[in-house]
């Protein structure tokens, strides 16, 4: 099949060339954070839009799933605890307000008193705790049920064997309760000063249970569905469409403007571009075909979002050794030049691996000396040659989708001039990740992958380097690095926290920096947006977005 | 004749059941962890939980013998990716989808494809026959992925005639099954010419002709039924063609048929769909040849004694 799709885009290469005619004039608006005022024209009569969701969410029940198409409906047809803002603080949303104790222990949420779900009833904090003893349940078997490991108990429950262990104890003994209807309680591990803005994730959000007993693994069809937010899902056709239309009796109608939200699941990159300039769709989510975003940049709908993700190349140390090579290595890669003629989404070079946008940026970015953004060749040529016994022949391993490559390509031209010579392997995605470990392979010397945050603190990204972490395959292991994490953990003062990162990347990337990975650039999100909606529809560093903001202008 | 339908019948079971077999080990060879939907490592717990609910983590012959199980009750169970569906769901939705599209594919090539051979035989060595052949020559070579993303991008986009993609109205479903149904229809058109000057040439068309029948009649009667033997011969394999041709076309044309889904569950080691989809397709297709050699026989009738 691969091959099949590389010919396919092949082909519409040659008939994109005859596209680039119908390109409009450059119009660099950029993207206004934030904003929904209808300063772009009057509302209009119709407020409806059809938006493509990309590909079928794999569930609608919070707890199983896993993706952001499926986050970007859950968190528009049920009511989270808590939002973020623009600054990416949580603030309260569902939860009327949330109290931290002094040992930053216990979070006490209350919630708000007109809360219902479309069948009536009134959403309690008892849904809460159902709910998220559900998720980590083991027979539900959910991916996410490790973003509650920082919940006490919550990791043995999730952990216990019902043949061997008393399972029902272990839920009873997890730190989320239900005081009364309005107050839910939760007890962490440590004090996780994230913890408030992980409950934005959609895995926190309440599920009803009447409709769970009475349809089982049905309940998120349409008929059967039970939500309690500002939307409800009208219709699922799998693999088709999704369509959600506006709830009159949410708490907050009021401010909803869209009366329907007409979703399509278009997993093709050009089919969906088609559509979009067919006018048959308004909003396209990223996923923008590589060979069609120079042409696409170009049009008046193009807006680009900053992401929470780096795309790095990871090192395997125990086969290069040196950690001046290393560094040689990072310094070689002219990222400015692969961003703006490869990648072209403006992404930002990276100059460590937490990426910008990500609260305490300033004080945890190390700007490392290894990294500058156009690279340097000859500073990399003088560490080269002070390196004793070089790596002269690599593998550079990169899995197959579109783009990686061509990258690839650029930095294996770059480390030439160092006098490296790298083959590039390319695998099949599911091959690739386990081939890569870990355990890491040994016979990779260079791996690629990203990482793209799913909560708001750089430990979700520094936690990837620590010795034994499962997403680890470079071999890379220091003890001090490790110290610093377990630190940060329960640091609970924002910039004290901030501080301790700031060490961690400057062990990593640093002037004495281990250089175990070599991060290329910071991502952004792509998107298409017809005119009428492009000034309120926003996506924000998660890529999530908050349709109750969005208005349709004339 | 019906000892010969009855005897293929049964031969279809050891058949698929190697088709089960081969598929599940290929799957199981391929690597790749169906609970790992990123670049993010699933946590142990997790994944002994998910292994347990789906009971992948059992001995193979196990696991293997539990499918063929399914198979036979017509059960295929849950899929590991879209939590929630089941192979059957998965099938009963999508299924006729891709059914309907093939249909219309196969239905322009007839229609299309037929008439254009018997005129390029009849109009032998002319200008309408070299024409004829050209066009269909063509579209035999060109594949249909490209045909297709012409057609969007000329009829859908730059006319505005019908829309880009999706399946619901007859507008919808017009230029994927022209797509499709091009190759078949250029494989058709080429079939019928060649037997149809063969069977011209035949002594019993002289003979009608001699007998004084008209023409018309006995190209109508004689030439055209024996002509349109190996169109039904190539009908069988065919079948297979267009089910797989129509994986990229649904892709192209966002159809949610289950070519689609196809290829996303093995991108995602989604087993149990794989599997079921492939059981369902080798049916498919054995089933075609069966018919396609009924027919066969009733059309020819020298054949059905050699096989009885």
């Amino acid at each position: 099949m691969r091959t099949k799709s590389i010919w396919l885009w092949l082909a519409l290469l040659m008939s994109s060339v005859a596209l680039v005619a119908a390109g409009c004039g450059g119009d660099d608006e950029e993207g206004t954070s934030g904003t929904t005022t209808t300063e772009g024209g009057a509302e209009a009569a119709e407020q409806v839009i059809t938006v493509n969701w990309g590909t079928e969410p794999p569930s609608l029940d919070p707890g199983l799933a896993s993706d952001v198409t499926s986050a970007n409906i859950l968190l528009n047809i049920m009511d989270p605890l808590v939002k973020l803002d623009e600054d990416l603080n949580a603030v309260p949303n569902a939860a009327e307000s949330f109290e931290t104790s002094e040992d930053g222990k216990t979070v006490t949420f209350t919630l708000r008193d007109d809360l219902k779900w479309t069948n009536g009833d009134p959403v309690t904090a008892e849904d809460f705790e159902y709910s998220w003893k559900r998720t980590v349940s083991p027979e539900l078997g959910a991916d996410y049920a490790y973003q509650f490991y920082g919940i006490v108990g919550a990791q043995d429950y999730n952990s216990c064997d019902p043949k061997k262990d008393d399972c029902a104890a272990l839920r009873d003994k997890m730190g989320v309760n239900a005081v009364d209807d309005k107050t839910l309680e939760v007890k962490l591990t440590t004090p996780q000063p994230w913890f408030l803005q992980q409950v934005a994730h959609h895995s926190f959000l309440a599920v009803n249970k009447k409709a769970i007993d009475q349809f089982g693994d049905k309940w998120t069809e349409p008929a059967n569905i039970i939500t309690n937010g500002p939307f409800k899902l009208e219709s699922w056709q799998h693999n088709s469409r999704i369509d959600l239309v506006k709830d009159p009796n949410w708490r907050d109608a009021g401010s909803v403007k869209l009366t329907r939200v007409n979703g399509r699941m278009i997993s093709d990159g050009i089919t969906a571009v088609q559509a979009f300039e067919a006018g048959e769709v308004d909003v396209l989510y990223q996923g923008l075909p590589p060979d069609e975003i120079s042409r696409l940049k170009e049009t008046p709908e193009y807006e680009q979002y900053p992401a929470l993700g780096t795309y790095y190349y990871g090192v395997n140390v125990k086969n290069i050794t040196d950690v001046k090579q290393r560094r040689a290595m990072a310094l070689a890669i002219p990222r400015q030049s692969i961003i703006d003629n490869i990648a072209q989404q403006d992404q930002l070079p990276a100059t460590g691996f937490t990426p910008k946008g990500m609260p305490g940026f300033d004080a945890i970015n190390p700007d490392s000396p290894w990294l500058p953004g156009e690279g340097d060749m000859e500073q990399a040529k003088q560490l080269m040659s002070e390196v004793a016994s070089p790596k002269k022949n690599i593998t550079l391993y990169i899995n197959d989708s579109p783009g990686h490559r061509e990258i690839a390509v650029a930095v294996q031209a770059a480390w030439k001039e160092l006098g490296i010579s790298s083959t590039i392997k390319q695998q099949e995605f599911q091959q690739y990740l386990e081939f890569l470990g870990p355990p890491p392979n040994k016979d990779v010397d260079i791996y690629r992958l990203g990482w793209i945050g799913d909560f708001v603190d750089a430990i979700n990204f520094l936690e990837l380097w620590t010795c034994d972490s499962g997403n680890n395959s470079t071999n890379y292991c220091n003890e001090d690095f490790d110290a610093l994490i377990e630190k940060a953990r329960s640091t609970e003062d924002n910039d004290a926290r901030y501080d301790i990162y700031g060490q961690a990347e400057d062990i990593l990337f640093g002037e004495n920096g281990d250089m175990p990975v070599l991060p290329i650039y910071f991502y952004t999100y792509g998107d298409l947006e017809r005119e009428s909606v492009k000034e309120s529809f926003e996506v924000n560093l998660l890529n999530q977005t908050d349709l109750t903001k969005v208005v349709v202008t004339e | 004749m019906l000892k010969f339908i009855v005897r293929r019948i049964f031969w279809t079971i050891p058949v698929l059941l190697v088709v089960i077999f081969l598929t599940f080990m290929m799957m199981r060879q391929i690597g790749g962890n169906p609970f790992r939907h990123s670049e993010r490592a699933v946590p142990e717990a997790v994944q002994r939980n998910l292994e347990a609910k789906f009971h992948v983590n059992d001995p193979w012959w196990k696991q293997y013998a539990y499918y063929v199980k399914g198979v036979f009750t017509l059960d295929f169970g849950p899929s590991l990716v879209l939590r929630g569906q089941t192979v059957n769901d998965i099938i009963k939705e999508h299924f006729p989808k891709s059914i309907e599209l093939g249909l219309y594919a196969f239905l322009f090539a007839i229609v299309v494809g037929v008439p254009l051979g018997v005129i390029a035989a009849l109009k032998h060595n002319t200008a309408v026959d070299y024409g004829a052949m050209f066009f269909s020559n063509v579209f035999h070579a060109i594949p249909s992925f490209l045909v297709a993303t012409l057609m969007i991008y000329w009829i859908a986009l730059k006319l505005g005639a019908v829309p880009t993609s999706g399946w619901a109205t007859w507008e919808h479903k017009l230029l994927p099954s022209i797509a499709l149904g091009f190759a078949p229809m250029a494989l058709f058109a080429r079939l019928v010419r060649g037997t149809m000057l063969e069977t011209l040439q035949q002594d019993y068309v002289r003979t009608a002709r001699a007998k004084g029948l008209r023409y018309r009649r006995v190209v109508g009667l004689h030439v055209l039924r024996n002509s349109l033997i190996p169109v039904i011969t190539a009908a069988g394999p065919l079948l297979g063609f267009i089910i797989t041709g129509s994986f990229v076309i649904e892709l192209i044309f966002n159809i949610p048929g289950i070519g689609q889904y196809y290829v996303t569950a093995v991108n995602a080691r989604d087993y149990s769909v794989v599997m079921g989809l492939t059981v369902l397709l080798s049916v498919l297709i054995i089933f075609a040849n069966l018919v396609v050699d009924i027919l066969y026989g009733i059309l020819d009738p020298r054949t059905r004694d050699a096989r009885t």
